[in-house]
């Protein structure tokens, strides 16, 4: 089956909405594990992003104690005498970061699913000029160059007798910051190269350009965007109804203590 | 007469560069006529053919003096992308020539810009991969693909544009032995279309296919004499 990168891009949209505005960790959990099924439906390897991700752990433990050390709420876990290292809110805070970060990279993943050409046409067949779509694909495609770039130079150093690894960590940048024209002369070279072949292709030669490559959305597609929204405004008005309630119940609980303050003071 | 290449006592230097790359260049290529420029590394072969097809000077600058005409049309008169109708150029580096996720839309790239109907298109695609031969990976990824078959696809692509010039800048040098043959053979077939090529090279296994072989020495274009191989090497 092929869905088209519209819906694909509506369905990352959505859940990445949902990921920044709601606050609530079990329903960020929640949305994750939603997420998480879309991905595997889309047959991402689902594995290998979470590998990725996993690099993270340490913004999270630097959020946690951020948060632990600049807030006074919550219960102190790790304390050096008079100083907060950690609190509960702080892990809590730590968390809910990690989780928003799964759901917006695992579910951006899903649009990897189509290729450069089938998103290039998608944002066309939305009105984004052409010439936008097109440096974004272009841009997309100069990562790996620069990834392959950056490798060759190392391997390039290593075969000089210099072991990157085993190299103290002042003079390892001092390397890297050795490394960094030549790396960057030699990708504007490629960059420009490339833009040569783009330019000798009739680029712009018009306003107006022919897609040999048409989107049609299928009945399926359309089915695919409406559980979308309906799932998404769900899901909204469900946190927003439980935010409320529990800010109305913390209204009462706040009233109750201030009446029985109120009480004891006058027996 | 009108020739589809006429370069006229052309003058180039880069921007920022003392030399003066070309240094009063003549040449007139006639229709249908496969002429092949040789020189050392570094002489200007690229830079000459970069004034045919309008890279200079709309892409880089410098001081360019002399006139370079497409079918009696000064260069200077035409946008690139009239220019692009009329000239195509595959480029050494088959890696920096792609970027399409499949070849397909590779192919369609050229094509599109100039609004050619779709149907069309789609006519020139397997017009073109027969012409490589190479219609088996019509919805393979170009960078899955080995040096060679990436340079017959960056072939392949310029071709849909049916450009009735056709420049080649040394597209053989970056390309394995069985590559070579291959890429060989469809020169050939171009030839016998009708097409006007220029052919650079650095290899003298490859001036066969020509019909008139010229060397750029000092800045300037000369006929080829076999006594002056000194640099140029066989493979
Ligand atoms: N963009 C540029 N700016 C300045 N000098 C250049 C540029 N491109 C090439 N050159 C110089 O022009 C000379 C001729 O280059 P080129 O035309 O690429 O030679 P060839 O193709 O024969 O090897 C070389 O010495 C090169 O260093
Ligand atoms: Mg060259």
């Amino acid at each position: 089956m092929n869905i088209d990168p519209r819906t694909k891009l509506i369905i990352v949209l959505c859940l990445s909405t949902l990921a920044i505005f709601i606050k609530d960790i079990l329903f960020l959990s929640g949305i994750l594990l939603i997420t998480i099924m879309i991905s595997l439906f889309f047959k991402v390897n689902i594995l290998q992003v979470l590998r990725e991700i996993k690099r993270l752990l340490y913004v999270l433990l630097a959020i946690a104690v951020i948060q632990s050390v600049f807030s006074t709420d919550g219960q102190v876990l790790i304390g050096l005498g008079k100083l907060t290292i950690l609190t509960t809110v702080g892990v809590q805070k730590g968390l809910e970061f990690i989780i928003r970060i799964m759901i917006i990279i695992s579910s951006a993943t899903i649009i990897t699913t189509s290729n450069s050409r089938e998103i290039i046409q998608g944002l066309v067949q939305w009105r984004l000029p052409y010439e936008v779509a097109f440096m974004v694909s272009i841009g997309i495609r100069f990562l790996p160059i620069l990834r392959e770039e950056i490798k060759d130079s190392i391997v390039a150093i290593q075969l000089r007798g210099i072991e990157i690894k085993k190299t103290p960590l002042k003079k390892k940048l001092y390397i890297y910051s050795y490394l960094f024209t030549p790396i960057l002369v030699s990708t504007i070279i490629k960059a420009q190269k490339l833009s040569m072949s783009v330019e000798m292709r009739g680029f712009r030669a018009y306003e107006r350009r022919t897609s040999y490559m048409v989107l049609r959305m299928s009945y399926v597609d359309y089915l695919i965007i409406f559980f979308s929204f309906l799932c998404a405004t769900t899901l909204a008005h469900l946190y927003i109804d439980q935010s409320v309630l529990t800010l109305s119940s913390l209204k009462r609980m706040s009233y109750f203590v201030y009446n029985s303050i109120r009480l004891r003071k006058f027996l | 007469m009108i020739y589809p290449i006429e370069i006229n006592n052309l003058h180039y230097k880069y921007e920022k560069d003392a030399r003066e790359i070309l240094n009063g260049a003549n040449l007139k290529v006639a229709k249908g006529e496969t002429v092949a420029i040789v020189g050392l590394s570094g002489s200007g072969k690229s830079t000459l053919i970069y004034n045919i097809c309008g890279i200079i000077p709309h892409i880089y600058r410098g001081e360019a003096k002399g006139q370079v005409k497409i079918w009696g049309k000064d260069i200077l008169d035409m946008k690139l992308s009239e220019i692009s109708t009329k000239v195509g150029i595959v480029f050494q580096d088959p890696d920096t020539q792609l970027f399409s996720p499949t070849v397909e839309d590779e192919i369609a790239f050229g094509p599109e810009n100039l609004c050619i109907a779709r149907e069309q298109i789609g006519l020139r695609i397997k017009k073109v991969l027969e012409t490589v031969n190479m219609e088996e990976y019509r919805l393979e990824n170009p960078g899955n693909l080995s040096g060679g078959q990436k340079q017959l696809i960056a072939i392949a692509s310029v071709l849909a544009m049916e450009t009735e010039i056709l420049l080649f800048d040394e597209i053989l040098s970056q390309v394995d032995k069985e590559g070579r043959i291959k890429i060989r053979e469809v020169i050939k077939g171009l030839k016998e279309e009708g097409k006007t090529i220029i052919l650079i090279e650095h290899d003298l296994n490859n001036l066969q296919i020509a019909d008139r072989v010229l060397q750029l020495k000092d800045g300037k274009l000369e006929e080829f004499k076999a006594g002056d191989i000194i640099g140029l090497h066989r493979t």
